[in-house]
């Protein structure tokens, strides 16, 4: 009687032990994919078919790597207009904790994730290079990889995917939350492409008449502050103009359930 | 004697002639690729004190910033370690952030403006550092792994690198640059043992034990060289020039 019993815990262990030791998403015993960054833009510039289409492009790349059981939203969020109330980003995401591809941690709840107090913020949440993981597990190429003189031309960019791009749309403060109405950092709540008209000189924020989007970057670098979701504005809303700045149009998405 | 002096003029004009030759068909060096750049104000050292939490009080490890940057011709500046001493019966704790001026604080690695004319190089500054306000300590600072680099320009090893890790720098600090106010050692005693005692460190790559604290991530157990060994250090520590 002893021995079978032994033998079951033996068994049981030996079975356990390699779920644990390479817990990963998509394998039995693994922490399931609750967040990741596009491995790809939409392409067309600012322009995401608004909330709706960026969170379907969200749960189009989750599905391709079996992760389509879950519900994903786009962090993103859009500014208020006349009988349309703003959304935040942070409100649309769930309640946490999220873990990357690779089963690790980003962030226990909300408050960790955007910094809600002093304490919370000087320490940081654990989105870095490292674990700011596509769908696929791939790291997004950042400041200091493969640089190249045009590595900010879309042109070259789109068929080069190890040129840095670590610029993620969020049309968001650090909070996590929208800005007040007027100036665009939402690229017009994600639906447009266009760039400034005017030919005044390129500068990374929002301003009258010039499309623009709020973005953060996933290393940590960048900006002169290295912001997950608040660093610095873009040149506008082109697929070519937010590549101008290293960006390609990519963007978190994360699991609400 | 005739053949030495004979050099003694002509060797300069060798050498010039040689540099010459080599510099065509290459990129000039710019000015100002050169390591450490006239600016840097803030430097990791690039090798410990190497007896564990023993650095022989602040002085000692003022010394040893002073002696690197001396190496590297930086010595005309006043540097400090950026350290705090915890209180002591009749001593006052001493916090790291008033140890070491006001700032802004530039690298070793001064860079050129690149192709779109910027300057990736963007100095840290004392409140965003330490994040004394929330929306400073959401947005963060330059003080990335790229930025913290020794007085040679050097990388500091980190998570993902070749072992050993360096990236554990000794600090002794809160997250706003403020010396501990409990009981509990974290100063390896005030920067003199090398035996028990426990010091906080930061990591100058911003990644681990969970959060991105440059200057306060965790504690360590010991205090020996081999005790932060241990931890994913080596018992380096981050130098700022007050001048």
């Amino acid at each position: 009687m002893r021995i079978p019993v032994v033998l079951t815990a033996i068994l049981a262990v030996s079975v356990a032990a390699p779920c644990v030791a390479f817990a990963q998403h998509g394998m039995p015993g693994g922490t399931p994919m609750t967040f990741f960054v596009t491995s790809e833009p939409i392409g067309n510039g600012g322009n995401l078919g608004g909330l709706a289409g960026a969170d379907a492009h969200c749960q189009q790349l989750a599905r391709a790597v079996g992760a389509g059981n879950r519900t994903w939203r786009a962090y993103l969020s859009t500014q208020a207009r006349p009988g349309q109330p703003a959304v935040n980003a942070r409100d649309r995401i769930g309640t946490g904790p999220w873990y990357n591809f690779d089963g690790v941690m980003i962030a226990r709840d909300l408050a960790h994730l955007h910094g809600d107090t002093l304490e919370l913020a000087r320490l940081g949440n654990n989105l870095h290079k490292r674990t700011g993981l596509t769908e696929k597990g791939q790291i997004v190429p950042g400041l200091n990889d493969y640089q190249v003189p045009r590595d900010t031309d879309w042109e070259y960019s789109k068929t080069t995917p190890y040129t840095n791009r670590h610029e993620m749309l969020t049309g968001s403060q650090l909070d996590g939350r929208a800005f007040p109405p007027g100036i665009d950092y939402t690229c017009n709540s994600w639906t447009s492409n266009a760039d400034p008209t005017s030919g005044g000189p390129q500068v990374l924020e929002g301003g009258a008449g010039r499309p623009n989007a709020q973005i953060g970057f996933p290393d940590r670098n960048g900006g002169g502050n290295g912001s997950w979701n608040s660093s610095h504005g873009t040149t506008g809303c082109s697929q070519t103009a937010l590549n101008r700045t290293h960006g390609v149009g990519m963007f978190y998405c994360f699991a609400t359930n | 004697m005739k053949n030495r002096l004979l050099w003694m003029m002509i060797g300069p004009l060798v050498v010039a002639s040689t540099a010459a030759a080599q510099g065509r068909g290459n990129v000039a060096m710019p000015t100002s690729d050169r390591v450490p750049s006239s600016l840097m104000t803030f430097f990791v050292t690039s090798r410990p004190i190497g007896d564990g939490g023993n650095l022989g009080g602040l002085a000692g490890a003022d010394a040893h910033c002073q002696a690197l940057a001396t190496e590297v011709g930086a010595g005309g500046k006043t540097w400090r370690a950026y350290l705090s001493t915890q209180a002591r019966p009749g001593q006052p704790a001493v916090n790291a952030r008033d140890r070491i001026g006001s700032g802004p604080w530039y690298n070793a690695k001064e860079r050129l403006p690149d192709y779109l004319n910027r300057r990736l190089q963007r100095p840290i500054i004392q409140s965003e550092i330490h994040g004394d306000t929330l929306d400073e300590a959401r947005r963060g600072s330059n003080l990335t792994k790229e930025f913290a680099v020794t007085e040679k320009g050097e990388l500091v090893n980190g998570i993902g690198d070749p072992m050993p890790t360096r990236h554990d720098i000794l600090t002794g600090s809160q997250p706003d640059g403020r010396a501990f106010t409990d009981t509990d050692d974290r100063t390896c005693n005030n920067w003199t043992s090398n035996g028990a005692g426990s010091a906080q460190v930061g990591h100058s790559d911003r990644i681990g034990n969970g959060n991105q604290s440059w200057n306060s991530s965790h504690a360590t157990t010991g205090c020996s060289q081999r005790d932060l060994i241990s931890w994913g250090g080596v018992g380096l520590f981050y130098c700022f020039a007050v001048n």
